[in-house]
Parts: structure tokens; sequence; C-alpha cells
């Protein structure tokens, strides 16, 4: 269904004229040879435009590159484009296999083009042939070239078009590309049912993460070593798809992975990518909806938008249309030759809006002034994150997070211990740079607890249990939850001692909060102890009444400080202290 | 054994395990798995229950009780097969990095909390004697399932996610899918695209009742729809299986 799918976007994307046809790709070309029409040397362009790491290549459309590897890789050339070794026999090293690639180069030439009367094609061969590159070994963009590598290709000078490019190279290598090949008999393609020559090798898709690197060059169908394959068959033969079937769903997957596509999203370790089964808008914006907010852009009202899109079937614009399908793939890539499915999702843009949209009610809560209420997904997992370094979310976490907003699910259930256990570990962590203590119960985690606790009450999830009400967005005096209360009275005991002893350096917080949020008893009855001599040192009486009211009010009920609290509790005792401080410092 | 090949009476057997894998071939590296059970998976199962050289199972439908529900697992495997050429080896072998020499991790995603009911019946094949009757396999078969015997362990997909099994005896009341999801195509027929059918073996080969494969076993597929929880197989020498 993965690769169906993909096919079907090729298919589209065909019909947009968004992709190159079969038989070509697109393709970086930093240095241009510019010939003449006689074969003359002109010049070295070099395409590349912008500064530093910005610096971008020009793209152009060549024909397809050849795969090759092992000890004959050599006679392989690609058409018309290659690195220096191919076309013009230049090695800083192997100086005899480079001037085997440059034959085999002139050699695929010839091959293929045989016979087009084109004038670049004339040119470029009669180049070749006379093989005389001392222009080119003497420009100064030559230098470039041996340092940064990359690939070369040729011009004519009074065209802006590669020869490559001209449309009667295009029309020969399309043609091409789409002759049937003889030797292996054709089979039932497994993409689109119909008899066709399988593939033998697929081509490779670019633009998986692995490990913090930002590309790789990885293959999702291959059947390298002996124990993947089964009924003694050889590479792609196991899993036999027509070569055209086999160009559409790569060209789709290198399309929707490219650098400049809007369509991905990096989230832990997982290279997200959706489509839509046929156009429509939120293709567009969804990467808003999980994506880090940029700066100087207002926020956008994420609720506004999702409601079209789950708007009723009649009267709206096509491009909205709710039933449309929607595909989401999450790709990794756990070794340097494969990439593997993380999670797959397809459902109607209706569903996929809706469950987005109980993703951020669920999280909504009281934000603290300057942040948006919609947190990102990188923001949510940064704070599980020791260090507020992703690399350390557990290799499945964040696909699953991703994986349990879209379906609707419950979140996975180490989200919130590992929430809890960040919170405490941060108590009394002071930053590196200024020497101030960090918040522990930051905006972020609260909202991530809140959402956890929220949802698994809705839907019946594994911490359902012992919920009476749940924790709302903000401030909740009827709330009995004896987690919640001991957060509101924690939150009370550190104002107090603040207000007693203005610009203290460490707070009660600090010293006490992992104890006073797992085993209350061993910590609660101290505090209150200490509140008392906090209360005395408040010089306005009048101020120092109300507090003793707040946490009478607080108190009633509780009868005795619990031996410890459950895990949930403990996330509804954070969600109650940032409540209730949120509370104290409005007023 | 009259001319027209003879076949038993339909059966309804229930299988169902934790964790299925009916794995797709293009992703069989970094397993992903099809939605639903395989024909071929469903055939895997009954020929644990009975099998003889006599008998073929046909699968006519299956259909799905649970909702579909995925789960995602990495884990290490071993990269080399036996075959009788080599002189063997030791799959804990060290290389010269000090690492496992023939391991691989990999990915699956599998499916979780399966529980199905094949509908199936069996044929007789060439290799009937005059003494094999539908009756005689047909009994047999019941026998085993009821008693939970089986030649090997049912798995769903891959040997390590072993199935529970049942028959449901004549006259008991199907069990009906758990909730009317649209996955399971209750709204409104879902499409699954092609889905492997079986692999259709090449005998010509075949020396002593050992069979080797050539490049003429082929896979077959045939387009998989859901509709109201169940999935329709049609027979094996039909046109709508593609091989």
């Amino acid at each position: 269904m993965i690769l169906q799918a993909l096919h079907g976007y090729y298919e589209r994307l065909l019909d947009e004229n968004r992709v190159v046809p079969q038989g070509f790709q697109k393709k970086e070309i930093p240095f241009v040879i510019v010939l003449d029409a006689e074969g003359k040397f002109v010049d070295l362009e070099d395409t590349r435009s912008g500064e530093g790491r910005n610096r971008r290549t020009g793209r152009f459309v060549v024909p397809q590159s050849v795969e090759r590897t092992g000890d004959n890789a050599w006679q392989k050339a690609n058409l018309l484009w290659d690195h220096k070794g191919y076309v013009v026999g230049h090695s800083d090293t192997d100086h005899a296999t480079a001037k085997k690639q440059h034959e085999s180069f002139l050699g695929r030439i010839r091959e293929v083009l045989k016979g087009l009367p084109d004038e670049g094609v004339k040119a470029v061969t009669r180049f070749l042939e006379i093989g005389d590159f001392q222009g080119i070994l003497a420009h100064p963009t030559w230098r470039d070239v041996v340092a940064k590598g990359g690939s070369l290709s040729f011009r004519l000078s009074d065209e802006t078009l590669l020869v490559c490019e001209r449309p009667a190279v295009r029309q020969r290598v399309a043609a091409v590309a789409t002759s049937v090949e003889s030797g292996t008999p054709p089979q039932a393609c497994l993409i689109t049912g119909e008899s066709a020559v399988p593939a033998r090798t697929h081509s490779p898709i670019k633009g998986v993460r692995r490990k913090n690197k930002t590309t790789t060059r990885a293959k999702i169908v291959s059947f390298k070593l002996p124990a993947f394959g089964s009924y003694g068959k050889q590479q792609s033969l196991n899993a036999p798809m027509g070569r055209r079937a086999e160009f559409s769903y790569t060209t789709a997957l290198n399309t929707l992975l490219d650098r400049d596509s809007h369509q991905k999203l990096i989230v832990g370790d997982s290279t997200v990518i959706f489509w839509t089964e046929r156009r429509h808008e939120i293709e567009s914006v969804f990467a808003n909806f999980f994506g880090e907010q940029e700066k100087g852009v207002p926020v956008q009202d994420h609720k506004q938008i999702l409601a079209l899109y789950r708007a009723p079937e009649s009267g709206v614009r096509p491009e909205l249309d709710p039933t449309i399908r929607f595909y989401i793939l999450g790709l990794v890539a756990p070794n340097e030759a494969r990439i593997a499915v993380r999670f797959w999702y397809t459902g109607p843009v209706r569903e996929v809006a809706e469950n987005i949209g109980a993703h951020f009610d669920d999280l909504e809560i009281a934000a603290p002034p300057k942040w948006s209420p919609y947190l990102s997904i990188r923001t949510l997992l940064r704070a599980i994150a020791t260090r507020n370094d992703l690399d350390t979310v557990p290799p499945n976490l964040a696909g699953d997070t991703m994986k349990a907003i879209l379906v609707g699910t419950s979140y996975p259930s180490p989200l919130l211990a590992a929430a809890i256990r960040r919170i405490r570990a941060e108590q009394s962590q002071k930053d590196p740079r200024t020497g101030t203590l960090t918040p522990n119960v930051t905006y972020a985690r609260v909202a991530l607890i809140k959402a956890i606790l929220v949802r698994d009450t809705r839907i019946g999830g594994p911490f359902r249990l012992n919920a009476g009400k749940e924790v709302g967005m903000s401030l909740d005096i009827g709330n009995t939850n004896v987690g919640y209360r001991l957060g509101r009275l924690f939150a009370i005991l550190e104002k107090t001692q603040e207000e007693a002893s203005p610009g203290i350096n460490a707070t009660i917080r600090d010293r006490f909060y992992g104890a006073a949020s797992a085993t209350p008893i061993a910590a609660f009855p101290h505090l209150m102890k200490l509140k008392n001599h906090h209360l005395t040192k408040i010089e306005n009486r009048g101020r120092a009444i109300n507090i003793e009211k707040l946490i009478g009010e607080i108190m009633d009920g509780i009868t005795d400080f619990p031996v410890h609290l459950s895990l949930q509790d403990q996330g509804r005792f954070a969600v109650g202290y940032y409540h209730q401080r949120q509370r104290l410092f409005g007023n | 054994m009259s001319e027209q090949k003879a076949a038993s009476r339909p059966f309804r057997l229930r299988v169902w395990g934790r964790n299925a894998c009916f794995t797709r071939p293009e992703m069989k590296v970094e397993r992903v798995s099809y939605d639903v059970m395989t024909p071929s998976a469903a055939r895997g199962v009954l020929e644990a229950i009975l099998w003889k050289p006599a008998i073929r199972w046909i699968v006519e439908r299956i259909d799905i009780l649970n909702p579909i529900r995925w789960e995602s697992v990495r884990r290490n495997e071993v990269d080399i097969k036996m075959s009788p050429n080599t002189n063997g080896f030791w799959i804990d072998d060290i290389g010269n990095d000090g690492k496992p020499k023939h391991r691989q991790q990999r990915a699956g995603l599998f499916l979780r909390d399966v529980d199905y009911v094949i509908h199936a019946r069996f044929e007789a094949t060439d290799l009937a004697g005059p003494d094999d009757n539908p009756t005689k396999f047909q009994e047999m078969f019941l026998r085993r399932a009821e008693k939970g015997q089986c030649f090997h362990r049912p798995y769903l997909g891959c040997r390590e996610f072993a199935a529970d099994f049942a028959p449901i005896t004549n006259g008991e009341p199907l069990p009906q899918p758990l909730e009317q999801t649209p996955d399971l195509g209750f709204a409104q027929p879902r499409d699954l695209g092609w889905m492997l059918y079986d692999v259709f073996h090449d005998r010509s080969a075949d020396t002593s009742h050992v069979h080797t494969c050539t490049d003429e076993c082929r896979p077959g597929f045939f387009t998989a729809r859901l509709d109201m929880g169940q999935l329709r197989v049609p027979p094996p020498d039909s046109p709508e299986v593609r091989r």
C-alpha cells in the first residue's frame, strides 16, 4: 500500500508537471564545460551561487544516473554528465582507472546517441575525441573542481540548456528508458499488477536522516545479504516490480524527501513525509502544525485552520474535500544502506484534522506570556530530553508520539514517566551560563502531562484509573484530587517563603520538590512547620492571613498526607503546582 | 477418484495471537506487514494442522475480527543462510572488529492483537491415491483441530508469532468483528491494493520429492479488498490472480 500510494502520487506529480519523466533525474551540477559549435573549449563555469553554508548549486534535469559499485564500476558512465574522472579522465591518485572511466564515458555517448543529428552532441563528441583538456586544467575554476568534487556537464556557448537537456537528446533518452529490456521475462508487478519486466535493482532514496547527519543515500527495497532472499530469487526479483513502477515510487519518495520539500518533517529520529491522494490544501499547512514556530511570524490559529478541513462534504471548495485520503509515512535509517518504515498512517483528511485538533485540545493549558498556545512536537520532545538534547529521546518514542497524535490513541506510556523524571532531575539545577536556577516545572512539560492525563481519561488509556475530575486548562479550585491539591499547596508554600525572604537563592522547590511529589508524608509535615516561620516574617499581616486562609482552603478534605503518590498523581501534582503558580503570579 | 477434483466441505478455523507479520515482499528486509492476513499465511496455518500430498488447501475468505493495530520493533537477526554447500558456520562468530559477524539490526512494523476466521476447503491433488477420499481427510482435520494437534505450531506470518487456533463447528455462529471500523471496510469497501496470493512453484526441476526453486517459481498477486470485515480470496486459477 505504501509503494502503491507513492506510485499514485507520482502520477499526480506528473500531471502537475512537478517531476521529471522516466529516464531523467534532477541533479546538482556545480561545474559546466562551455564549448563552441566546433567542440573547442570556451569556459569552465561555476553554477554555485550564494555564500558560505547556504551556497547552492545549480540543478539540472539530466539523464538518470547509473548504478555502479564494485570493481567494474569504471565501465558504467552517466550520459553527458559525471565526475571529472569520467568526463576528462582526471584523477588525483588512480590515473589508469580514470583513463578507463573516460573511455566508458565517450563510449556511452556513442552508444546511446548514435546517429543523432544534434549540434550539441557533435560538439561534445568532437571535444572528447580530440582529447585536448589543457584549457580546462589551466582554468582558475579547475582548482574548485579538484577540491570540491561534484559533477561536470556540457553546454554550448550560445545556449542556456545543457547539452543533455537539448530536446533531441531528451527524446532519445526517453525512448531508451521506456523501451522493453530483453532477457528477463515479464512478471506481474506488485504495484500495478500489470505484466512488466521487473527492475533488478532500485534507485537509492536520499534525504532520510541518520543520526543527525543531514542526508543518507539508502534503499527502501533491497535484498543485499543472503538471508534477505527467498525461493532462490536474486536481488529485487524477490519483490517483482516493473521498471516504470520502480521509477515512479522512487521519484515520488525523492521528491517528498527533497531538501526544498515542504511535505517533510523531522520528528525525533524519524523523517516524516506526507501527501494527499488528490490535491488538497492541507498538504501545504500540515508541517506548520508540528514544525517549529518561526520567529516573527504571528501565531496561527491552528484550530481555525483545522476546523476548515473538518467541514462537511457538501458545499466545500473541491480542494478542501475532507474525504480525500491523507498519507503519512515515517521513515528511519537504522543502517547505512537501508531505510525502514517506522510508521504508516492513512485516513481521510477529516480524520487527520480531527485527531490533530484533539491533540491541541488536550495540550491546551494556560500559557505564560509570550508563549504560543501551540507547542510543536519538537518542543514537547525536547521537554522530556536530557540536557534539551533531542538525541537522548529513546528511538521509538518520537515516532510513537507522532503516531498517537495522528491516530488519536493514547500517548506512549513512557512519556509521562519521562516528563516527571525530567522535572525531578532538574530541580535545583543551575543554568551554567547565568548561574540562576532553571525552572523545572516548565510550560511544555506540564502541557504534555496534562495532555496525557486528559486523553487517557477521555479514551480510557492506561492512566485513566483513579482520575476523579480531570485537570483542566487553568486553576480548578474544585478539583479534589490529592495530587493536584498537594501541588497547589506546594506552590503556595514556595510563594510564602519567597515573600518572607525576598531574593532568596534556593527555595523549597529546589530541595523538596521530588520528595513532596513522590512521598508527601516525608516532606509536607516539615514544610508546614517551615511555613509558620515564614508567615511570621511577612510584614504585611493582611497578606499573611490571606495566605493562611488559602492554605486552609486547599487543605480542606486532606486529613493525612499520603505515603506516596502514583505516577499519574505525580503528574497531577505538577499540573496543580503549575496552575497555582500561574495564578499567584498572575494576580 | 473421479475426473472432477474432489473437494472437501468448507471449514472455518479461528486463529488469533499477540502479534503477526504478514510481510510485504517489497519490504521484507526492514519488515512491514500487510494490513491483514494473506491467503498464503492462512494456507500455512491450515497445513500446520493437516497436510498430505494428496490434498491442497484453498483459502476462500478471511474475516478480520479485531481493529488493525500496529507496533514497531527493532531486533537483531542473523544475516546469512545455511545451505547444503557450506561447511556450516557459527552464527555467534566474532569479526575482526570484535563485533558479531553475522548480525543485522532489522526494524519491523508488525500487527498487534490479531484475530481471524479462515474459511477454506481442500481439494484432491494428482497425488491422491485410490484410498484417499475427502471424507477421510475432513474427519482427520476436524479431529486434529479440535484436539489442538498440529505438525508444527501454526504461526501468523513469521515463525516467532505463534498462533492459537480453534475450529468453528457446523451450526456454531460466526464470530463478529469487535468494532465496525472504517479500516475494516465497514463504511465503504477498503482497497488494500495488490496483495501476495501465494508463490506458485515450478515442479519441473524437482527430483525425488525434493523441490528446488527456479526462476519459474512465481509469486501471484490479487487486488485485496476489505468489505464489512471480510477479505474475499479468489480461487488460485482465476484470472484475478496475476503472476
